[in-house]
């Protein structure tokens, strides 16, 4: 019952409300060039979506290839901080730095440095910066989260460092690192699109750019349906993650973990 | 089995010690004492795990024996099914082979519980991890087993059916063991010497040797009772002092 609840309810709650929207612009007579009716969107997604599927696939890309580098980094570096002190002392300080620097402020110089002709590398530096905090910062919480007695009962058998690594500290590690994992893809997505935002007309073609172009034509129903597959994108990818994180977790998951 | 000779073990504070007391070999001695005054501390210098800060700890022939230790929480690893984390310490010495699967499910079984190989620990009893835990420390065939509060949080009944579990398994396996309570009815029912540790800093302030004729229903008898009066005021004396 409550399992279906959880279902349900959030998608009544939205229905109620496309239709709500429905009525108040049939009803107001909002002109299509301010509000389009929810139907408005739905036709202009059908009559675009050569242009704006095929934008969505190029976001979709570069999100996924900036979520895998980031965690990648993220948990390589999480785990040489684990293996030497001096090591996280010197790095993670960087680490901040770029995470509290505003994507929009060094998106410029990145564009520069990479040119222009290449702003697709650009937008996935950029995106796997915004992304690549949230991993770190869990992966090393993780790592240091092993409970004392289980590092003892490691040394109790003469673990080395490898072993100790692999078969410890890592697994300790993943619930947090998946924690991170589902904060990451969605700033991938975020810094993704803000990235071809800045990174402007012309020399991108992600959704981002379909946003713009639809804006600059005042084609707001084609803007609102760049904007839906903006958030169903970020809505499925939010739930792949969820899903592998289930997967992983399945049989040890929560109470056993503390 | 062990001789630990003025050993004292500070943090920024002293914690513990001098201690002075030898464990012979096959034997079963509690440590009893207040919350604080260093029983874990005690386990973890004798088995290693941490060094003191003056003193010497000896072995019997200057071999450090093999050693199992029962931590206070089962320290389970949760991501591992019953079996492998049972087979976590041959992993560890690389001694993982069919014999260690081998003995590990004859652990299980020793330990009741046959047919939960699979199982993993959220799917387990805080008793059941305990025995998990106990088989574990028993598969290396180790001759010192370390005992950290194993049973405190269980139920009366799987408490005395694991106590009882606990003394087959040190007559069985001529093994020492070293067993850390809060409970001195605990101690003196299941060991055979019942060291009591001051508040920390920890000094010994009673080593006992119990008296036990008859196996069954000792604890009926007015040998356990007194032991037991005699070994309570002296704690209760001691928490006055403070
Ligand atoms: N790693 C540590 N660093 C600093 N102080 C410690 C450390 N481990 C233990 N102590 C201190 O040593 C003293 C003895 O601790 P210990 O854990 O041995 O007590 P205990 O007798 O086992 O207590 P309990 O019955 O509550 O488990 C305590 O005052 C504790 O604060
Ligand atoms: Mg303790």
């Amino acid at each position: 019952m409550s399992r279906y609840l959880s279902y349900i309810a959030p998608l009544l709650t939205f229905a109620i409300l496309l239709i709500l929207w429905e009525f108040l612009v049939i009803l107001n007579k909002i002109p299509l060039y301010i509000l389009p009716a929810p139907s408005d969107i739905i036709s202009s997604l059908m009559l675009n979506y050569l242009d704006l599927f095929s934008s969505a696939f190029i976001t979709l890309r570069i999100t996924l290839l900036a979520f895998f580098i980031a965690s990648s980094l993220a948990i390589f570096l999480a785990i040489l901080f684990s293996q030497s002190r001096i090591v996280e002392l010197s790095i993670y300080p960087i680490a901040v730095i770029f995470q509290v620097t505003p994507v929009v402020a060094i998106a410029p110089l990145i564009l520069i440095w990479v040119g222009f002709d290449n702003a697709e590398y650009a937008i996935l530096i950029l995106a796997t910066i915004v992304a690549f905090f949230p991993v770190l910062a869990n992966a090393n919480l993780g790592i240091k989260s092993v409970n004392k007695n289980l590092h003892e009962l490691f040394s109790l058998y003469g673990a080395g460092r490898y072993q100790r690594l692999t078969k410890l500290q890592i697994p300790f590690a993943l619930p947090f690192i998946l924690t991170g994992m589902k904060t990451s893809i969605g700033l991938s997505l975020i810094g993704t699109v803000v990235a071809e935002f800045v990174a402007g007309s012309g020399t991108s073609t992600g959704l981002a750019w379909r946003i713009i172009e639809a804006g600059n034509r005042l084609d707001i129903a084609k803007l609102f349906a760049a904007l839906i597959l903006l958030v169903i994108l970020g809505i499925f990818l939010f739930l792949l993650i969820s899903y592998i994180e289930k997967l992983i977790l399945r049989k040890w998951h929560d109470s056993s973990i503390i | 089995m062990l001789i630990l000779k003025d050993i004292i073990k500070n943090y920024e504070v002293p914690v513990l010690g001098p201690i002075d007391v030898e464990i012979k070999s096959k034997s079963f001695v509690s440590i009893i004492g207040a919350s604080g005054s260093g029983k874990s501390t005690f386990l973890r210098l004798a088995s290693g795990l941490i060094s003191q800060s003056s003193g010497s700890i000896s072995y019997k022939n200057n071999i450090k024996p093999k050693m199992g230790f029962v931590f206070q929480d089962s320290t389970l690893l949760p991501w591992r099914n019953v079996i492998d984390n049972v087979l976590l310490p041959s992993e560890l010495t690389k001694q993982n082979n069919s014999e260690s699967i081998e003995k590990s499910i004859n652990w299980l079984e020793r330990v009741g519980l046959k047919g939960k190989e699979n199982s993993f620990p959220n799917e387990l009893s805080g008793g059941q991890k305990m025995r998990v835990s106990i088989a574990r420390a028993m598969v290396q065939g180790g001759d010192l087993l370390l005992l950290d509060e194993p049973f405190s949080a269980l139920d009366e009944v799987t408490r005395r059916k694991l106590e009882d579990d606990l003394l087959e398994i040190w007559e069985t396996n001529n093994i020492t063991v070293l067993f850390v309570t809060h409970s001195v009815t605990q101690a003196v029912y299941l060991s055979q010497r019942v060291i009591v540790l001051s508040s920390g800093p920890g000094i010994i302030l009673e080593d006992l040797a119990i008296e036990k004729n008859l196996k069954d229903d000792f604890e009926e008898t007015s040998e356990f009772i007194s032991q037991v009066r005699h070994l309570t005021n002296i704690l209760k004396k001691e928490g006055r002092e403070l």
